[in-house]
């Protein structure tokens, strides 16, 4: 990547310019939420300014505020020196605001110089022509991209630079990147910070929006932190106040913090203060004695379009161990938990639980035989949200709570009520609707749910903290752990290298539905996984 | 009714019902400024329906029997919603309950039987007649994934023709051509298979067919919200990949769930069939499939629903008919008013949940 000399002598002067856009004493308030409290920010031109704070802090309804997705309750805003109101994103974007949406918004079939003429174009599509200005504002901003390519054929990174292209098409004056970070590649990551300095150095003003500090600091040159909807800290030196601005997120000390929660903010990645994390005491190479709770042979895994997903994944869980998937998402994964949950049925290869064959079993013989699963996606897969809490709890053994042909509610809330207890589950009570918890209770009740299963011997635990917060990331993690001490098997697949490296005893590596290896769950191994994620044989 | 209403009263605290209660008031009232725009009297008019509704303790009873059927049909509709499916094909459930109860009833060897297997066994073939059609379409959604609005619906075209074909062929059901005015219907079935009366006096032709299906609307309201097959239904409807992952055998209960949605269609083509008409006659269905899935659509999802529903559907019918007879005004100005209805109701709906969306 470029390297802008010295950023933080830049920033300095920053303050005394007069602010691009200026926000003064911004309020937003959605039911008895009070999503943004008196909020004042300034974001000089031609700055890179990292809005930092974890999920739930209020960076997207800022965001949304600014783009005029809301209008704010009271305080004002002004852009250019001028009031400042869009009554709708439209309204923003003329005004030069431009957003990069976290979930990209491009037609598949289409290709990217197509994406870009969508609602920009009328009457006759002179596609070449258009082509030759994507062509030269790629090269502008080193931004590689072939604009005769079809969006669905191109990686995830490379649809991101079609939104970025997107944007700076209108000539934008200030660009939101609302977590930019969250779906690249590390080598990736480099580019699109080495594109976020050429936009600024073109006068253009960047705003990066994150709860990952440390992947941006390199180019940010200043920095708002904010929490509960409120600004907790500032800083004009970002890169070298990391400690201060992660305290400043999460209210804690990050030495006092396990890394796994380190881990979300991406600070164990480069901040040396988090070392290797306590780690319960699970014997670092399980013991030839200890019994196998998973045994996969050979698993692959073809998806409806005829692609192989997962090629010939062979692994062993033995019980009282954690074992983690590493990989960039995509790569697998997804497939290979499917399968071992009895979702999809393996092309070819056989799975074994306990010695028993499960391959092609159903979720419900997988149950029975002592496998629970913490499915990736918890609103499709893992719950009900239209049902109760207590309905959500005992979804997998409702048979219990049969009394002379009726259903048992007394028993259901009481079995609810035991579970909210052991797995600090908080909700008003049992019957409250499930889609009314938080992200964090609901992945704690359905977490509670599967280490609950009748005679657990194997837990498969898919993305388990994604979306959540530090507290209910380290209630996730106590749990998986206990499990694991209790006797089961676990099978952690995750995105978050450190959160692997923390929870895991050893972790494989997938890299297009194929192992590229094993190593030991060590911080040490950390550059030897990246590679490994990125492909390179290590 | 009381039976059926006591069962849960909580129902009028929702405000569903009350949109369901404007929106038939409007209707009604759209209803009489068609009647001036025919240059009928109102007055005249109403007095006609309120006769042919409930003018008379028989026109109570016959409005009674139309609702049965219509509430039969709902119910059934009503239990495969909570499936998160649509049956559509109650008209043509109806109808193969109405060849398998007339077959049975006069080839089947019912007649011979003793009260009440005699009327007992033919119910029971239309039953399984309209369990099996209703499951083909089951079993096409858990196989192939048709969408069963589709293959219901079709299924009720095939059944309809099926009587259209069965009273045509005196090697069918057909009742032997005596001479050219023979009418393409089957024989009366024998007195034996008939639903029996409720009451001696012939002035209320109430039959069997009341208690039988109050006894079924009270089983299932019990079974779909009180028991844990009821919850996994509902589990399955919100959310099948999720039900699924947790276990639950979602192919196997979607063929049930059409089987007894379908086999309530045949129990109603068996209502008809063995209470007021006697024989199978070509129109045999005459639309009850059809009114009875709009009675589960206004039901949303209750069964106390099913029977408000039902009864305001069966009165508007005899009404209906009468007001033809009597005042001149044509009687699908009754078709009007239900469709007035369902349309007010789903854009209560759409502007219900965009209210609340608001909100949020």
């Amino acid at each position: 990547m470029s390297m802008l000399a010295e950023p933080v002598a830049a920033s300095a002067s920053l303050a005394a310019m007069p602010a691009l856009l200026s926000l003064r004493g911004l309020s937003k308030r959605f039911g008895t939420l009070q999503a943004l409290d008196d909020v004042s920010l300034d974001i000089a031109p031609a700055e890179i300014h990292a809005l930092l704070g974890e999920n739930g802090a209020g960076k997207s309804t800022l965001c949304n505020l600014v783009f005029g997705v809301y209008q704010p309750d009271a305080g004002t805003m002004s852009f250019d020196g001028a009031p400042y109101g869009p009554a709708g994103p439209a309204q923003a974007l003329a005004q030069g605001i431009a957003m990069v949406h976290q979930h990209f918004s491009l037609v598949g079939d289409m290709t990217v110089v197509e994406n870009l003429m969508l609602g920009q174009v009328s009457g006759v599509l002179r596609r070449n022509d258009y082509a030759r200005s994507v062509d030269a504002l790629s090269e502008e901003y080193g931004l590689a991209l072939d604009p005769r390519a079809r969006i669905a054929d191109l990686s995830v990174g490379e649809r991101q630079r079609v939104e970025i292209v997107k944007c700076l098409m209108r000539n934008p004056r200030l660009v939101v990147l609302d977590e930019p970070t969250a779906v690249l590649l590390p080598a990736e990551i480099e580019g699109l910070l080495a594109v976020c300095e050429r936009v600024a150095a073109k006068g253009c003003s960047v705003v990066l929006v994150t709860h990952k500090l440390a992947e941006i600091r390199k180019v940010a040159h200043r920095a708002t932190v904010l929490r509960g909807g409120r600004v907790v800290a500032h800083s004009t030196a970002p890169a070298r106040e990391m400690v201060q601005l992660v305290r400043a997120m999460i209210q804690r000390d990050l030495d006092g913090l396990a890394a796994g929660a380190g881990a979300m903010l991406g600070a164990a990645a480069v901040a040396s203060p988090v070392g290797v994390a306590h780690r319960p005491d699970t014997p670092e190479t399980p013991s030839p004695a200890s019994d196998e709770a998973l045994q996969v042979d050979g698993l692959s895994v073809v998806d409806a379009e005829g692609t192989r997903r997962l090629e010939n994944f062979t692994l062993i869980v033995n019980r009282g161990e954690i074992v983690g998937v590493a990989g960039v998402e995509g790569n697998g994964q997804a497939e290979l938990a499917a399968a071992l949950s009895g979702m999809v049925s393996a092309r070819e290869g056989r799975f074994f639980v306990r010695g028993r064959d499960m391959s092609g079993a159903t979720p419900k013989a997988l149950s029975a035989a002592g496998v629970g699963v913490v499915p990736e996606d918890r609103h499709a897969v893992g719950c009900i949200t239209g049902m109760s809490l207590a309905e959500n709890l005992s979804l997998n053994r409702l048979d219990r709570f049969k009394r002379f042909g009726l259903l048992d509610r007394a028993a259901l809330r009481r079995a609810a009520l035991a579970l909210m207890e052991r797995f600090d589950v908080r909700a008003a009570g049992p019957d409250v609707a499930f889609g009314s918890l938080s992200g964090g209770n609901q992945q704690k009740a359905v977490l509670g749910r599967e280490i609950s299963t009748e005679g657990l011997v194997f837990l498969l635990a898919a993305q388990p903290t994604r979306g959540l917060d530090v507290g209910a990331v380290e209630a996730v993690y106590g749990q998986i752990r206990a499990a694991c001490r209790d006797g089961a098997g676990v099978l952690l697949i995750s995105s978050e290298l450190d959160e692997l490296i923390d929870v895991a005893d050893r972790i494989i590596v997938l890299y297009r539905g194929r192992v590229m290896g094993h190593c030991p769950a060590e911080p040490g191994q950390r550059e030897r996984i990246g590679a490994m994620m990125a492909g390179q044989a290590a | 009714m009381n039976a059926v209403a006591a069962l849960d009263l909580r129902f009028l605290q929702r405000p569903a019902v009350w949109v369901s209660v404007a929106a038939v008031f409007v209707a009604v009232l759209f209803g009489m400024v068609l009647v001036v725009a025919t240059g009928a009297s109102v007055p005249k008019a109403l007095a006609a329906f309120a006769d042919g509704a409930w003018g008379s303790p028989y026109a109570v009873a016959a409005s009674i029997n139309r609702t049965l059927a219509l509430a039969l049909v709902g119910i059934g509709f009503v239990i495969a919603q909570r499936a998160n499916l649509t049956n559509v094909g109650g008209e043509g459930q109806i109808a193969v309950g109405g060849i398998a109860a007339t077959a049975v009833s006069l080839y089947g060897g019912a007649a011979s039987l003793p009260l009440p297997l005699s009327f007992l066994w033919p119910m029971l073939a239309a039953v399984l007649a309209g369990g099996l059609w209703g499951a083909i379409a089951g079993v096409l959604k858990a196989r192939v994934g048709t969408n069963e609005v589709i293959s219901t619906l079709l299924l009720s075209f095939v059944a309809v023709w099926m009587v259209y074909g069965a009273v045509q062929s005196e090697s069918l059901l057909r009742q032997p051509m005596t001479n050219t005015a023979t009418l393409p219907e089957s024989q009366e079935i024998p007195d034996a298979t008939k639903l029996p009366l409720l009451s001696a006096d012939a002035d209320t032709p109430l039959n069997a067919g009341l208690p039988i299906a109050l006894l079924l609307a009270a089983v299932v309201a019990v079974a779909l919200d009180r028991t844990v097959w009821g919850l996994r239904l509902r589990a399955i409807g919100l959310n099948p990949v999720a039900a699924r992952r947790a276990g639950l055998r979602i192919a196997p209960t979607i063929v049930l769930v059409l089987f007894l949605a379908g086999a309530l269609g045949g129990l109603a083509g068996a209502f008809m069939l063995q209470g007021d008409q006697g024989s199978l006659k070509a129109r045999f269905s005459s639309g009850y499939g059809f009114d009875g899935l709009v009675v589960g659509l206004l039901a949303r999802g209750s069964i106390a629903g099913v029977v408000a529903a039902a009864l305001l559907f069966g009165f508007l019918r005899s009404g209906g008919i009468s007001m033809e007879m009597q005042a001149g005004v044509p009687s699908a100005l009754v078709l009007v008013i239900q469709g007035v209805i369902i349309l007010l109701l789903a854009g209560a709906a759409f502007w219900i949940d965009r209210h609340k969306e608001a909100e949020r």
